[in-house]
């Protein structure tokens, strides 16, 4: 059995290492300063954003086929080239990016961020490359569309982006209806056709924005006076850069060098550019897939490889851990107690695993093992590792009710005729164990599915991360999102039927149709 | 006659229940031998203890002259040379009539697939189980999977058969079949322990009848001793009950 086991593993492991990009490797000194990596959304336009081709100079996004392009991207461009570094766009979750900068995943972050106290406490930022205002975006209908000042907003219902400043001055407002923060640009555009708000804050790139691709929207600009108070580091966007790096003095000296008239024009080209302004009519649905078909494709595959290869490398885990449970302890003493100890390291293993969060773990793993081992973790084996460990987690408990299930005659039966234990286990134990577990595995991987989409906290590009970058671009939240809920159903729903085919098939035709004695 | 098994001072404890106290059994070549005593009076466990399924607690028991329970005997390889016959059959649930009494000969003795074939067909042809090669377990009768487990067992070509109420979980109208093949196997020559319930089978087949009471060997004789002329109490007031609840 010990063999077997040995087997079985190194069977995962190569699994593990063959598959193409999936390897591990440990950053080096050097390709650091070969490159230049910089982490964003991608999904801010028009700072960043995300699109298909490299067309007005949008620059790759590692990992993934599609281009980010944006005011960040361009003044990123200059810094490389001034540093004499390749430029490497990382597309990284707006929270994930100090934890990314931190980690050493990334380089700097430049992604519209505001260089605030609280920020300056975790990392270092260079002197400002934008400033901007503090603009109101409000329905153009409504009662507000004539506003000139905060004192217009009395009894409004306004809220802005979650961790962000914008939050902070709401209460400038006299006699504001300040309302729970959100995550993003494009719930808050959603809440602001709905209803739910009547404005949220925002800065003027943004505003304009807005306005431009949904006339229904007004942003609302006010006078130096009649405005909100803020600080110029609040209103300045500046880089982010890991606390202590010497690079900081070069980039201010190379910002510099950009002239005030140099970054408006950048800035009115990005927002000339942005996807979103796309002059098309038609319906808004098709629009999408025509902009994003490939996007949501590659999301898919991406999707159904970590929920495919997760579930059944998952299988292996749960199977390896509760056909290892069933082992006999062993009559010598010293084989015994390695043997506790080992299954007392899978009952954690377990228990930690389904315990908490895949969202948490994620971003533990990810970040931890860069934070304390220097590991460079490539993201889809990240994410790969993730849910294989975690449906393995879950599994070996099915596995073990599977095994619990088989008759305790049958492994009397083959031990009576002289089999051993790890022969039981395989010639007749496993095989029904399978049988037993089918319908829980094919639960797992439908879960795995829809699970997968947590894993967009370490920016793995898959389907939910696609819709999300694809909304942030286009501003059409409901549609995008609607597509995407679409796609998952469709996966799940033919998964399962298939599912249910393969069950069929196995179980035979003649399952319960017994054959006449012939007399 | 050469001893088979041989077993000395067997102690078998479930906790605080005593199961057996101290039983001394020998099994010679060629010899069937059954076993019979109220439920509850050890004799399944008896069996069980013989092939390991248990472990005894105390005692001693030999396999052609070589002790068992020694730390380092080759287990696996001993209970090939008996073959176990369940109460509730215990068929392989994921393999065909064929596959199971082919899986232990090509898994343990290392026998090809096509000898284990030959060897598996030859004896479910003994059980008269030869066309249901390719059923499930799950398609057959009680039975006819109890004849099928019999061919599992005679696969392997074991020294003894060891029978454990073979018969107990069966409707009446199938008590017959089986019995009826085992009274075959008997006649081969084949060396046999069986625990049963059936007096008159046991009456029939037994070169020697063993009764059980309390974990303790408390007659044992032939058939006729045993049946016809006991010499103990409470082998009387066994048979007497058990007579007396059949002719009802």
């Amino acid at each position: 059995m010990k063999k077997k086991l040995s087997i079985l593993s190194l069977v995962l492991m190569l699994l593990l290492v063959s598959m193409p990009g999936l390897t591990m490797k440990v950053q080096a000194e050097e390709t650091e300063q070969k490159e230049f990596r910089v982490g964003m959304e991608a999904g801010y336009a028009p700072f960043n954003w995300t699109q298909n081709t490299d067309e007005n100079g949008a620059v790759p996004i590692q990992g993934d086929k599609s281009y980010a392009g944006g005011y960040d991207v361009e003044i990123a461009k200059i810094i490389a080239e001034k540093l004499g570094r390749e430029l490497v766009i990382v597309k990284t979750e707006w929270d994930g990016l100090p934890p990314a900068l931190q980690s050493g995943k990334i380089d700097a972050i430049i992604a519209g961020m505001s260089p605030t106290e609280e920020r300056k406490k975790q990392i270092d930022f260079t002197d400002v490359y934008y400033e901007s205002n503090l603009v109101m975006v409000i329905r153009a209908d409504s009662d507000y569309a004539d506003a000139k000042s905060l004192e217009d907003f009395s009894g409004a219902k306004v809220t802005a982006q979650l961790n962000t400043f914008h939050y902070t001055v709401i209460n400038q407002i006299p006699g504001v209806q300040m309302q729970e923060a959100m995550d993003n640009f494009a719930a808050m555009r959603v809440a602001l056709e709905s209803g739910t708000i009547d404005g949220y804050v925002s800065e003027r790139p943004e505003g304009v924005t807005a306005e431009s691709v949904n006339p229904k929207l007004k942003m609302i600009e006010f006078s130096a006076a009649d405005g909100f108070q803020t600080s110029p580091e609040d209103t300045a966007v500046a880089i982010g850069m890991r606390k202590g790096d010497p690079d900081v003095a070069a980039i201010n000296e190379f910002l510099a060098g950009i002239s005030k008239d140099e970054r408006v024009k950048i800035m009115d080209e990005a927002i000339k550019n942005q996807p979103a302004s796309d002059e098309d009519s038609g319906s808004p649905i098709l629009k999408i897939l025509k902009q994003n078909g490939m996007l949501f494709l590659r999301g898919t595959g991406m999707t159904m490889f970590l929920a495919l290869a997760g579930t059944i490398l998952g299988g292996i885990i749960g199977l390896l851990v509760g056909v290892y449970r069933t082992i006999p302890m062993s009559e010598k003493k010293g084989k015994r107690a390695s043997q506790k100890l080992f299954g007392w390291l899978l009952n954690v293993y377990i228990e930690v695993f389904r315990g908490t969060p895949m969202i948490v773990q994620s971003a533990v793993i990810y970040y931890g093992t860069a934070l304390l081992f220097g590991f460079d973790l490539n993201r889809t084996a990240a994410a790969l590792f993730i849910v294989s460990i975690n449906t393995g987690a879950y599994m070996s408990e099915i596995v073990r009710g599977g095994i619990f299930a088989v008759d305790k005659g049958q492994f009397e039966a083959a031990q009576a005729l002289g089999m051993t234990h790890g022969q039981t286990m395989r010639k007749v134990v496993v095989p029904q164990v399978l049988r037993n577990i089918l319908p829980a595995t094919g639960n797992e991987f439908v879960i795995n599915i829809k699970d997968t989409s947590v894993l967009s906290i370490i920016s793995v590009t898959e389907l939910f991360f696609q819709g999300k970058s694809a909304a942030g671009a286009n501003y059409m939240f409901f549609q995008t999102y609607f597509i995407i809920c679409v796609i998952y159903f469709v996966l799940t729903f033919s998964i399962t039927r298939i599912l249910r085919l393969v069950e069929k098939k196995l179980d035979g035709p003649e399952a319960y149709a017994p054959l006449a004695e012939e007399e | 006659m050469s001893e088979i098994i041989k077993v000395e001072h067997l102690k078998k404890s479930f906790g605080q229940n005593v199961v057996l106290k101290d039983i001394d059994l020998t099994v010679n070549k060629g010899e069937v031998v059954t076993i019979i005593g109220s439920s509850g009076s050890g004799k399944s466990t008896l069996l069980r203890c013989i092939n390991l399924l248990e472990k005894p607690d105390d005692g001693k028991i030999y396999y052609k002259n070589e002790n068992v329970l020694e730390p380092n005997y080759n287990l696996p390889k001993y209970r090939t040379h008996l073959g176990m016959v369940f109460q509730q059959f215990n068929l392989f649930n994921n393999m065909n009539v064929l596959e199971n009494c082919m899986t232990g000969q090509v898994t343990v003795l290392k026998k090809s697939r096509e000898e284990a074939k030959q060897t598996a067909l030859e004896n479910l042809k003994k059980v008269g189980m030869e066309r249901f090669i390719d059923a499930k377990p799950s398609q057959l009768s009680g039975g006819q999977k109890q004849r099928v487990a019999i061919g599992r067992a005679l696969s392997m070509n074991p020294d003894v058969m060891l029978f454990d109420e073979p018969t107990s979980a069966l409707d009446p109208e199938m008590v017959g079949e089986v019995l009826k093949t085992m009274k075959n196997l008997a006649h081969t020559g084949l060396t046999m322990v069986i625990v049963t319930h059936e007096m008159a089978f046991a009456r029939d087949v037994s070169d020697r009848v063993i009764f059980m009471d309390k974990g303790v060997i408390a007659e044992e004789g032939t058939a006729e001793d045993i049946f016809v002329n006991p010499k103990e109490k409470r082998t009387k007031e066994f048979l007497h009950r058990i007579l007396n609840s059949d002719n009802n």
